[in-house]
């Protein structure tokens, strides 16, 4: 095999399962009824379909506004008050095991409630989409501030930093990298938010085309609004890795 | 000078045992937590909202499951929801693993469904739950195949990553013993690779209550998530935070009994933390 | 006199590190501390810059009493303590930033003591892209950026391999030339003592206190010939013959308990 082979092997590889997937797809697709499941080129075209007639569009808009705004509130509140904790021993001891228990409770849970406090509308949604996303990046930040390395903060007390410039200097520069962290799984967890508010709140966005073509037995549009939301998530993935790494990029010799 | 001289510390005029005043603390801020949501509640929300008082007086007739015939039961539910949720951790482990080592071992297998693991991964799965109601019906079908691809889909990603990161030292040392493939796949990459199983397993125990709840919801199955939204949408919302706290409760003891088995099982492993 | 220190005694606890040291350090002279593991060198070093309160005693810079970090006095670590995040250009203009020097004076500080300590064309560079020889030398300009007086030396070469050791040993001899000041040098290498310092003070026992202060009445400024001179060879086996009774008292204590 020329050298050349070897290199085009891997992708080469990675194609075929690609293309053997959408194979599958087609054949169980053509074996099943419409309404149970489409096959690819059928869902392809429902895609464009949705594309032309704008309603695709509009739905990730709607979508991606949701997520956008719920995620920013996640991420400020996440890494400040991260900070905050990790600053002030007793509200961090004191609140501990309860943001611990929140982490591991499914948001969803908390839907109902919220829509008896917030409504069914953008606001609700907002928070709900806050809720799912805060707690990984608020946990984060938190360690990441108090792990310090105890040498760093000793050198900036031999150059007689006050505490702003220990922030500014050490603490947040430290910190960065496991907030990001906290992010890049926030921005997952935020995502399952965008949907259950959807779903369970005003049906909008990408939620609504999935529950809306469900209930008409349309699989086609369904698989189709499933596979942008597939899409969506791993370039939003990739994009929350790329952040991530970016802020550790010195940590090599950390 | 302490290690984190920015942190404030309270005065405080006598010195406990800090396990002792870790406890105290910790108590103090949930009453504190406790007041003001009642408070809060009681001063600024709809009467039917629930607040801590509500809660603890719907309490007894929930847990004896005294409800209105046709309503769902708090316990009846609960069980339905914990037996799926570990239906789908034990699933989702098995399997996990499984198609976590090949992929980690078998370069073709790695090329071949890396791409597939990885969006299903980056997805959230609740997107598959009502198309799943049309392959499989509004049967308890949906909730098992979601909550099983939720807790697979971190356990393989995890264990790929253990043990394509397995070091190659290990696997010469079992070379050089004459092992066969099962002795390095199982003797030495599985082994190698539970620390980071359990790393998968927090995050699908998120993922596996997540999608319970999510399905019951939209299937109408017997189960919390059901149970919840049928109490809240019917202004039993007291009844409805029982199933919540009940909810938070499982999480965290799931979580609380994986990090005793590490322990245990894996005395050798040391988190960094 | 730059540092005086009087009756300086340590307490973490129950352990008492050292004990009545006395010792005064002139404003333009080497101070080697050489003793062995544990007798608190690196502790004193901390005392005197304000770092660790001492249980006893005062220690006096420029006349002042030290209860915190004082200004005109700057330390070299041993682990070089550069902030991974930081460009070396942004780890040596760190003290002047903090000190809120005008932008002026950093711009033409830095580039000076990047190049004073041979890293130009390094100054993007981060730590992690650095030999432990080129952060040192990161951590040493950032140290003399601030103008210092008094720079505290904590064992700054021990993390490092032995030739680039020597070289930064002569190069920081080298810069001290350019600009005298006092210089505390922490050490347990007893070569290194005597190659760096004007006096070499041995700390000796448990508790450690100041056994002995030699002159070491070498020539400046040094070169390499030095290690050839008879004088230093003379030095060297005295601090040696010191330490050694030492070590050897405490394996002897050690081999009766046994």
């Amino acid at each position: 095999m020329t050298a050349l082979g070897g290199v085009a092997r891997g992708p080469a590889i990675s194609i075929a399962g690609l293309v053997a997937g959408a194979l599958v797809w087609q054949l169980i697709g053509a074996h099943t009824q419409a309404s149970s499941f489409a096959t690819f080129t059928a869902t392809c075209s429902a895609l464009w379909a949705m594309t032309k007639s704008g309603e695709l569009p509009r739905a990730l808009e709607s979508s991606l506004e949701l997520f956008a705004i719920g995620l920013a509130f996640a991420i400020v509140i996440g890494f400040f008050g991260g900070l905050l904790l990790a600053r002030i021993r007793v509200l961090r001891i004191g609140l501990e095991p309860y943001i611990l228990m929140l982490y591991a409770t499914p948001m969803f849970a908390l839907i109902p409630l919220l829509l008896s406090l917030f409504g069914f509308e953008l606001r609700a949604k907002v928070i709900v989409v806050a809720l799912f996303g805060v707690w990984p990046i608020l946990i984060n930040t938190t360690e990441g501030a108090r792990s310090v390395n105890a040498d760093l903060l000793e050198v900036a007390e031999s150059y007689r930093s006050n505490e702003r410039q220990l922030w500014r200097h050490v603490i947040i520069p430290y910190t960065l990298p496991y907030a990001m962290t906290g992010v890049r799984q926030g921005i997952a967890r935020s995502l399952v938010g965008m949907l259950a508010s959807e779903y369970l709140l005003a049906a909008t966005g990408l939620g609504n085309l999935i529950l809306t073509y469900t209930n008409r037995f349309d699989t086609a549009h369904v698989l189709a609004a499933v596979l942008v939301i597939t899409l969506l998530a791993t370039i939003l993935m990739g994009i929350g890795r790329g952040i991530e790494n970016y802020f550790a990029r010195w940590k090599a010799g950390v | 000078m302490s290690a984190v001289p920015q942190e404030i510390a309270l005065p405080r005029t006598f010195a406990l045992s800090p396990r002792l005043e870790r406890m105290l603390i910790r108590v103090a801020t949930g009453v504190v937590l406790l007041v003001l949501w009642e408070l809060l509640v009681r001063w600024l929300a709809p009467a039917f909202v629930a607040r801590p008082v509500t809660v603890a007086r719907a309490l007894p007739h929930v847990l004896a499951n005294h409800v209105p015939p046709g309503t769902p039961t708090f316990w009846g539910s609960a069980e339905a929801t914990v037996i799926a949720a570990f239906e789908g951790l034990a699933i989702g482990v098995i399997a996990g693993v499984l198609v976590g080592l090949t992929m980690g071992r078998l370069r073709i297998a790695d090329r071949l469904l890396r791409f597939y693991v990885n969006a299903f991964f980056a997805m959230p799965i609740i997107a598959m739950v009502p198309v799943m109601t049309l392959w499989f019906g509004f049967s308890s079908s949906v909730r098992l195949a979601i909550v099983s691809l939720g807790a697979f889909l971190p356990i393989c990603l995890n264990v790929y990553d253990g043990t394509r990161s397995l070091p190659t030292n290990f696997v010469e040392v079992a070379q050089s013993y004459r092992a066969r493939w099962w002795n390095v796949w199982f003797g030495i990459a599985l082994p190698a690779s539970l620390p980071y199983v359990l790393a998968g397993f927090r995050l699908a125990v998120g993922r596996v209550l997540v999608g319970a709840t999510v399905a019951e919801y939209i299937v109408s199955l017997k189960g919390l998530g059901y149970y919840i939204v049928y109490d809240g949408r019917t202004f039993h919302q007291p009844d409805m935070m029982v199933a919540v706290l009940f909810l938070a409760l499982l999480g965290v003891a799931i979580n609380a009994a994986a990090d005793l088995a590490t322990r245990r099982l894996l005395p050798w492993y040391r988190r960094s933390g | 006199m730059s540092i005086q220190i009087d009756h300086a005694a340590k307490e973490f606890g129950a352990l008492r590190v050292f004990q009545d040291i006395e010792l005064e350090i002139g404003e333009r002279e080497i101070v080697s501390v050489v003793g062995p593991s544990g007798c608190g060198k690196t502790t004193l070093l901390r005392c005197i810059d304000g770092l660790v309160p001492l249980t006893e005693g005062e220690i006096r810079v420029d006349g002042k009493k030290v209860v915190g970090p004082p200004q005109g006095v700057a330390v070299v670590f041993q682990h070089f303590g550069l902030f991974p995040w930081k460009t070396v250009y942004e780890n040596v203009a760190y003290g002047l930033r903090l000190a809120k020097a005008p932008k002026q004076r950093i711009a033409d500080a830095v580039p000076r003591y990047i190049e004073m300590v041979g890293l130009d064309g390094f100054e993007k560079a981060y730590p992690y892209q650095l030999s432990g020889g080129m952060q040192q030398r990161t951590g040493l300009a950032r140290a003399l950026a601030i103008d210092p007086h008094v720079l505290l030396m904590d064992e700054p070469f021990a993390a490092i391999d032995a030739q680039t050791r020597e070289i930064l040993q002569f190069e920081l001899l080298r810069i001290w030339e350019s600009r005298p000041m006092a210089m505390v040098f922490v050490t347990h290498s007893i070569e290194e003592a005597v190659l760096m310092g004007d006096r070499v003070v041995v700390l000796r026992g448990r508790p450690s206190s100041i056994h002995e202060v030699i002159e070491t009445g070498l020539p400046r400024p040094r070169t390499r010939d030095v290690f050839s001179s008879p004088r230093f060879s003379e030095v060297r086996e005295q601090v040696w013959g010191l330490l050694m009774h030492e070590a050897e008292q405490a394996e002897r204590e050690l081999q009766e308990v046994r």
